[in-house]
């Protein structure tokens, strides 16, 4: 197709083509083509079938006011092609068309129309119940638009941005425009939200003169350069708002950034003021077949035309009700549209110089007729109009059917803001009866259609906005309500609905195939409130959210003498404003995760990373999943683990050991400086959170460990148990300052002692011992602990020295068969040990006692308050409890039960907490969280497991631990 | 839905910077005579009355600091300390 290539209000490159495939077609568009123009050029003209009834549909808006024109692109169901820019080598295709648009099998639905009254799933399927099942799975069929396959991923790329703002202009119009200009010069951060891919709203794309003889485009144009060169303003295009809330939060998304046409992007501003500018989208006229291809608003063929040099039609019938229609007639004249007739609505308050416009072209002027049919079977090829109250008829040939009744303010933001709307007589608009504080509106959307006067009140939201901040504005404010009041008021408008003498066949709401009909059959059943009507008759309920049928609805319940109180009622507005794919709220998932200094030495060691938590930690260093060789060398020779993934902490100042004795169950008022303290950490409800080790380092000044999952919330927690205190205390997470290596082994002191001059003989460090000594210059914390069973070293080092630490160690323990183990091993190690791990051998409801660790507790510091105090007094005998056991399988051959198994007799008893086979036991062992009365020794636990088939595993409870009971091995 | 908080040391952020710490419900009273079902009640239950309310926030991602605010649930809006709403 020829486009009108030497308009200055085009928005594409002519001589830019971009190609692009449509179903089998190879087709091409141009740079700045939507995929709707690139189809439309391209001589589409049926754009896909319609929800219900299969109907063809085409392009009638350009801003995606409903669902006409979604497509299938690149695999994406339920693209708006609307509002989405061609890029090069996009595969397009239509949907909810057998075999295709222009041919659809399923077109016979229109003919069955009368058998779907409104409501018609709700009242004809679910009664009787039983019919409900069957039709569910053919409702499904037919409700749904659009294929999407299982294993679909989304492409393109999301993100998101929480920029702050003070004032947030939603609507680049000229109103929007002029509002952010005039923040902007007072200082003020201006956030300007537009859904277009360009600035200008309703006039960029507009060759007539405001009222200083300039030409709307070159106005709107000079508004929109100073906006983009004001470093206050940060413009966001094509990008329409979701959401507007409490407290100046507006919420947008920015749809593709060329060439990437899924590339999403949410924003959340926060804004001290919001203005809304959001314009006026067309309002239908109403008639048989009013959305057949070929019937489009007088904006979408004006702006075809004007921005995209795209020839509507060759012939067209105008059916309109405002000036807009009657300026597009003009101009579309003028550029090569044969202008049949055009039909006006309104008798007077025509525009004169328009009106003498069309008596220069001989256009012939209809006053107070409109159109009443469109004919044709998949396009339009013949308009019937008619005179008032529908006499006098006459059918003209055309292809193209510019109808527009009105138009209907967008005021979804301002809705949602919190504005109370009331139907104003005057401009036959819900307009905002009150505004909420720091909430502003301006332009078109307040029924003003001059220029000059949308110009004017943008500058006086922006002045009011800035004057919410704190700046006096009331001279510049009272100067601006002043000229306004010398400016042409708020336009009337027509409250037109439905053309008179039309039929059956006249859609108020394209979505969801509604007709006017299933309107009145839903006031016929008692309705009489728009909302109610809305969810019956499915009025507005689809992907346009309601931008077709917007005030059509209310003002056609009204206008049928429904409403109850006489008045139109809007109907409610709800996020999102705007359809916004899924994918753009999930963002890209980031998966962040933490290396321990050592990540590097435990991979090239064989090393089988395992993500847990945050942390990648090594489960083991070989094949074997049991990683028998590992045990055995820590239980025979020596092993290292890389425990760096522990929580460290330093505390600090005159009050922390208050605060200590407050979150530990231990008395810390007795920490010496040669001793490490084990304890541990309960909830309110004396439930285990924690356990760790603290060694005092100098005066008031303290050092502990964490499990690994709780080092995220240790500062959090302990500050909460502290905050009515005011105590005097300073925390540092030191987990990534610090890494852990646990040294291990009947051999860890003749390696330990090889790399240092320090004394760490049994008689100079002793089990439960903290000394700080030197490895090559390097301080180390080091605590004789024993989680594994064995003599062990846990070694602290400075995290960027932890790699020559660990190699030094290796190194010197070559000749006695030193190896890394992995969290397996360790598992094994400490469970022969009966060692509890937070989480493994305890669970939200599990005490410090049910674990056996209540000797840990010091009943006796009431000075403390500690934390979990008083629950653990009043559970300390609490009967019927899950109390931890240790276990040895009836029968030492038999297989392993897994973690987590059901203890079993009539009931569930407890459950298996871990449970290994012990090479050194030469069988397997567990520890199981059981009920109280099964605690005792000697107990018989039955196992049940997954698909054991009735088949339960017997247990003995036994005496713990089941490796060195007296500790013998830890005081080597 | 996110909003905004005042921390008393760093002024007003967005909402998302913070942790919910509860209803206030005042120091913790004296465990000598508690029974455990006033001690569950202080611990667990909540009043959750619509209206303004005293309560705790952490400011996680900003300074780590516990404090508490008045806010009107039913707006989501702060409301200052002195106001006549904040008398319960
Ligand atoms: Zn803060």
């Amino acid at each position: 197709m020829i486009r009108l290539n030497h308009l200055p209000t085009l928005r594409i490159k002519p001589g830019a083509p971009r190609s692009f495939r449509y179903g089998r077609r190879r087709l091409q568009g141009v740079d700045g083509d939507t995929v709707a123009t690139a189809l439309f050029a391209n001589g589409v003209r049926v754009f896909g079938r319609s929800l219900k009834y299969h109907r063809p549909r085409g392009l009638y808006s350009l801003d995606g006011e409903s669902s006409n024109t979604l497509v299938n692109v690149d695999g994406v169901p339920n693209v708006c092609a609307e509002t989405t820019l061609l890029a090069e080598g996009m595969r397009v295709s239509s949907q909810n068309a057998f075999p295709g648009p222009d041919f659809d099998l399923l077109g016979f639905m229109d003919a069955l129309s009368w058998a779907m009254p409104a409501g018609f799933y709700y009242r004809v399927l679910h009664k009787p119940a039983r019919l409900w099942p069957l039709a569910v799975p053919f409702i499904r069929k037919m409700a749904g638009v659009g294929t999407l396959s299982a294993d679909f991923q989304a492409p393109g790329r999301r993100d998101e941005i929480y920029p702050a703002a003070d004032v947030c202009v939603i609507g680049a119009g000229v109103a929007g425009m002029s509002a952010a200009l005039a923040a902007a010069e007072a200082g003020l951060r201006v956030v300007l939200f537009e859904s277009r891919p360009w600035p200008g709203g309703a006039f960029e794309y507009r060759p007539g003169t405001a009222r200083d003889g300039v030409a709307y485009y070159r106005k709107t144009a000079e508004l929109a350069a100073a906006v983009q060169a004001s470093p206050h303003i940060r413009l966001f295009l094509n990008a329409p708002v979701i959401g507007v809330y409490s407290d100046g939060l507006v919420t947008a998304f920015q749809r593709g950034r060329p060439p990437h046409p899924f590339d999403e992007r949410y924003i959340e501003v926060r804004a001290a003021s919001v203005v809304a500018a959001t314009g006026c989208s067309e309002r239908p006229l109403l008639f048989d077949h009013n959305e057949r291809p070929g019937v489009m608003q007088a904006g979408c063929a004006h702006r075809l035309a004007r921005t995209w040099g795209i020839l509507p039609g060759r012939t067209a019938v105008f059916s309109v009700g405002h000036d807009l229609g009657l300026e597009a007639a003009v101009d579309l004249f003028d550029l090569g549209v044969e202008i049949a007739a055009v039909a006006e609505l309104r008798q007077d308050g025509l525009d004169r110089a328009l009106v003498d416009a069309l008596a220069q072209r001989r256009i012939p002027l209809l006053r107070g007729w409109s159109v009443t049919k469109a004919h044709g079977r998949h396009r339009v090829t013949r308009v019937t109009l008619a005179g008032p109250n529908g006499r006098f008829r006459k059918t003209i040939d055309c292809d193209l059917l510019v109808a527009s009744a009105g138009f209907t303010p967008v005021t979804g933001p301002l809705t949602l803001a919190g504005a109370r709307l009331a139907f104003d007589a005057h401009t036959g608009f819900f307009l905002p009866a009150s505004l909420p504080p720091r909430v502003h509106a301006a332009g078109r959307l307040t029924g003003r259609q001059d220029w000059h006067a949308v110009a004017v009140s943008g500058r006086l939201a922006g002045l009011s906005a800035v004057h919410d901040s704190g700046i006096d504005r009331t001279a510049a404010i009272g100067e601006s309500i002043d000229e306004l009041a010398s400016l042409p008021g708020p336009a009337r408008g027509t409250q037109f609905v439905l053309a008179p003498g039309s039929g059956k066949k006249a859609f108020i709401c394209f979505d969801e195939d509604a007709t006017v009909k299933n309107v009145d059959q839903a006031m016929d059943k008692g309705f009489d409130v728009p909302e109610l009507i809305k969810r019956f008759a499915s009025v507005g309920t689809g992907p346009g959210q309601g931008g077709i049928p917007g005030h059509n609805l209310p003002l056609y319940v009204h206008q049928s003498g429904a409403s109850p109180d006489g008045h139109p009622r809007p109907t409610t507005v709800r996020v999102p404003l705007t359809p916004t794919f899924l994918a753009t709220y999930a963002g890209t998932r980031l998966d962040m995760s933490k290396r321990t200094p050592l990540h590097a030495l435990q991979v090239a060691d064989g090393g089988r990373m395992e993500r847990l938590g945050v942390w990648h930690r090594a489960r083991r260093f070989s094949e074997d999943e049991r990683s028998r060789e590992e045990i055995l060398a820590v239980r025979t020779a020596v092993g290292m683990l890389d425990a760096s993934t522990l929580g460290k902490f330093r505390i600090f100042g005159p009050d922390a050991v208050k605060v200590l004795d407050r979150v530990y169950v231990g008395d810390m008022t007795r920490v010496p400086r040669t001793r490490a303290k084990y304890s541990a950490m309960c909830n309110e409800d004396g439930c285990l959170a924690d356990d760790g080790v603290i060694v005092c380092t100098g005066d008031n000044d303290y050092y502990f460990t964490t499990s690994t999952g709780r080092a995220g919330m240790t500062v959090e927690w302990i500050r909460y148990h502290t905050r009515f205190d005011d105590w005097d205390f300073g925390i540092v997470n030191l987990t990534d300052a610090y890494g852990v290596i646990n040294l291990a082994g009947p051999e860890a002191r003749t390696v330990l002692q090889r790399v240092t001059d320090a004394d760490v003989s049994n008689e100079a460090f002793p089990y439960m011992g903290y000394r700080e000594f030197a490895v090559d210059e390097i301080p180390v914390r080091a605590m004789r602990l024993g989680f594994v069973g064995e003599l062990s070293f846990e070694l602290h080092v400075p995290a960027s020295w932890m790699v020559h630490v660990w190699n030094r160690l290796m190194a010197a323990g070559g000749d006695l068969g030193i190896r890394p183990f992995g969290l397996e091993a360790q598992n094994t190690l400490r469970l022969e040990k009966c060692h509890v791990i937070i989480g493994s051998e305890s669970e939200q409801r599990t005490t410090l006692h049910d674990v056996g660790l209540g000797f840990l507790w010091h009943r006796d510091k009431p000075w403390a308050k500690t934390v979990g105090d008083t629950a653990l007094r009043q559970t300390e005998h609490q009967p019927g409890r899950l109390k931890l056991v240790g276990f040895r399988m009836a029968d030492p051959t038999a297989p392993l039960p897994g973690d987590g198994s059901v203890i079993v007799d009539r009931r569930i008893r407890g459950y298996v907490c871990t449970a290994r086979y012990s090479f050194t036991l030469k069988e397997p062992v567990g520890l199981a969280l059981v009920d109280d009365a099964l605690s005792a020794e000697g107990s018989s636990l039955a196992i049940h497991e997954d698909g054991c088939g009735g088949r339960l595993a017997r247990a003995v409870v036994t005496e713990t631990p089941f490796y060195d009971p007296e500790g013998l091995r830890l005081r080597m | 839905m996110a909003f905004t908080i005042t921390c008393p040391i760093c002024g007003p952020r967005s909402g998302y910077e913070f942790r919910y710490g509860g209803e206030d419900k005042g120091p913790r009273p004296d465990p000598a005579q508690m029974t455990p079902e006033a001690w569950c009640d202080y611990v667990h239950m909540t009043d959750s009355r619509p209206g303004v309310q005293k309560e705790w926030w952490y400011h996680r991602a900003g300074c780590g600091t516990w404090f508490t605010i008045y806010r009107d649930t039913t707006t989501n809006l702060e409301v200052a300390p002195d106001s006549p709403e904040t008398v319960a």
